[in-house]
C-alpha cells in the first residue's frame, strides 16, 4: 500500500469523525473546554452556506478524499492528484474560516481548528513531491 | 476477494466506524454538558424574575446569559413550553452572564434589570434574546439597549441611571452567586422543580417531555 495515500486516508478518516460529530451536535450545546468559543462559532452566520451547515460540506469533502485515498492505496486507480486539486480550495477556505474566527467572530472553535489542521495536513501531504515515483520514472 | 471489492469494504467499514465514534462522542458530550444529575437547587433560590402563573406547581429555573448563543437557541423553546402549560409551569429566570467569555453579557443583564426597574424586565428580556445577533456583534451595544428601551416606552434617563447603577450590578452578581451555589457550570442551565435537566433537550418536544413528569405528578 502507498504510504502517502494511507496517510491521507487516516487524516481524512479523522476529519470525517470531526465533521460527523459537529453535524450530529448541530443546534446543541457543544462542550468546549480548550478554546471556549465553540458555540459562538458554530451558531454564527458563517456556520452555513446557503443553509447548508459547513460541517456537512466538510463531511462530504473528507468522505471524497477518503474514497480517493483508499482507491489509490489499493492501486485501483491513481487519484492522488485529484486529492491535491480538492485540497487546494479547501485549504484556501480554511484560511478564510480561520480569519473569520480570529477577527470577525472573535472566538475559536476547537473542532474547527482540528478540521483546519486536517485540511492543511491533507493539502501538504498531497502537494509533497512524489520523489519515489519520479525516481522510478 | 477482488482488488475492487477490498477498497469498497474498507470505505464502508470506515464510514460505519466514524459514524459510531461520532454518535458515541456526541452522546457523551450531551451527558456531560449540563453538569451532574444529582446537583439540585432549591425550587426558589431567591431573587430571579418570575414569568407565568406565580402559583403554577412546576418551576422552570433558568440560569441564562443574554449573549450566549445556546441561550438564544433555547429562548423560543422556553416560551413554547410556557405557552403549552400556562397554568402549570412558571419560569424563574436568573442572570448568569459568562463575563470572561462574553464582553457584553453583564451590560445586557443590566439592561434587562434597568428595564425591570420600570416594570418592563420581560419585555427587555424578549428584546435581548430576539435581537441577540445584532447587539452581540456591536462593539458598543449600549446605544442599542437605549433604543430598545425607547421602543418599550421607558424613561431614557432613568434607564441610563439604572444601567450604571452599582445596586443593579449587585443584583446580578448575587444571581451569579446563586448559580455558583447550584453548581451551574454553563449556560443555559435549567432546573425543573429543583432537578437539573440533563442532558439539555434537543427540541421543544423533548423540552416539554422533561417538564411533563412533574406536571403529571402535580395533577
Amino acid at each position: 500500500m502507498k504510504q502517502r495515500a494511507t496517510a491521507i486516508g487516516v487524516v481524512a478518516f479523522l476529519g470525517m469523525v470531526d465533521a460527523l460529530y459537529l453535524t450530529v451536535m448541530r443546534g446543541m450545546h457543544v462542550p468546549c473546554s480548550v478554546t471556549g468559543g465553540c458555540n459562538e462559532v458554530l451558531t454564527s452566520e458563517y456556520s452555513e452556506v446557503f443553509h447548508i451547515p459547513l460541517s456537512m460540506i466538510g463531511l462530504a469533502f473528507y468522505f471524497t478524499i477518503f474514497c480517493l485515498a483508499v482507491l489509490d492505496a489499493f492501486e485501483v486507480s491513481h487519484l492522488l492528484k485529484w486529492v491535491f486539486w480538492l485540497a487546494l480550495p479547501a485549504f484556501l477556505i480554511t484560511l478564510v474560516l480561520l480569519y473569520l474566527q480570529a477577527f470577525v467572530i472573535l472566538h475559536f472553535c476547537q473542532y474547527c481548528l482540528a478540521s483546519a489542521a486536517f485540511v492543511t495536513s491533507i493539502f501538504l501531504i498531497s502537494a509533497w513531491p512524489a520523489r519515489k515515483r519520479q525516481i522510478l520514472n | 476477494m477482488s482488488n475492487k471489492t477490498k477498497p469498497l469494504i474498507v470505505i464502508i467499514v470506515a464510514v460505519a466506524v466514524a459514524a459510531g465514534i461520532a454518535v458515541y462522542w456526541s452522546r457523551q458530550s450531551s451527558a456531560s454538558g449540563a453538569g451532574s444529575s444529582d446537583v439540585t437547587v432549591a425550587v426558589n433560590p431567591g431573587g430571579g424574575h418570575i414569568r407565568g402563573n406565580a402559583s403554577a406547581p412546576v418551576t422552570l429555573v433558568e440560569f441564562g446569559d443574554y449573549e450566549c448563543p445556546s441561550c438564544g437557541y433555547y429562548y423560543p423553546m422556553v416560551e413554547e413550553v410556557l405557552a403549552r402549560y400556562p397554568d402549570r409551569v412558571k419560569l424563574e429566570f436568573h442572570h448568569y452572564p459568562l463575563i470572561q467569555m462574553h464582553a457584553h453579557a453583564l451590560s445586557a443583564a443590566m439592561a434587562a434589570e434597568a428595564a425591570g426597574d420600570q416594570g418592563k424586565f420581560w419585555e427587555m428580556h424578549d428584546m435581548l434574546y430576539k435581537h441577540q445577533p445584532q447587539w452581540a456583534r456591536n462593539p458598543n451595544p449600549e446605544a442599542q439597549f437605549l433604543a430598545y428601551a425607547a421602543d418599550l416606552g421607558l424613561d431614557a434617563n432613568k434607564f441610563m441611571r439604572s444601567l450604571k447603577s452599582p445596586d443593579v450590578e449587585k443584583r446580578i452578581l448575587e444571581d451569579i452567586q446563586r448559580g455558583s451555589a447550584a453548581k451551574v457550570d454553563g449556560t443555559p442551565t435549567f432546573f425543573v422543580n429543583g432537578q437539573n435537566i440533563k442532558p439539555l433537550p434537543t427540541g421543544v418536544d423533548e423540552f416539554a417531555a422533561a417538564i411533563t413528569a412533574p406536571i403529571t405528578a402535580s395533577k
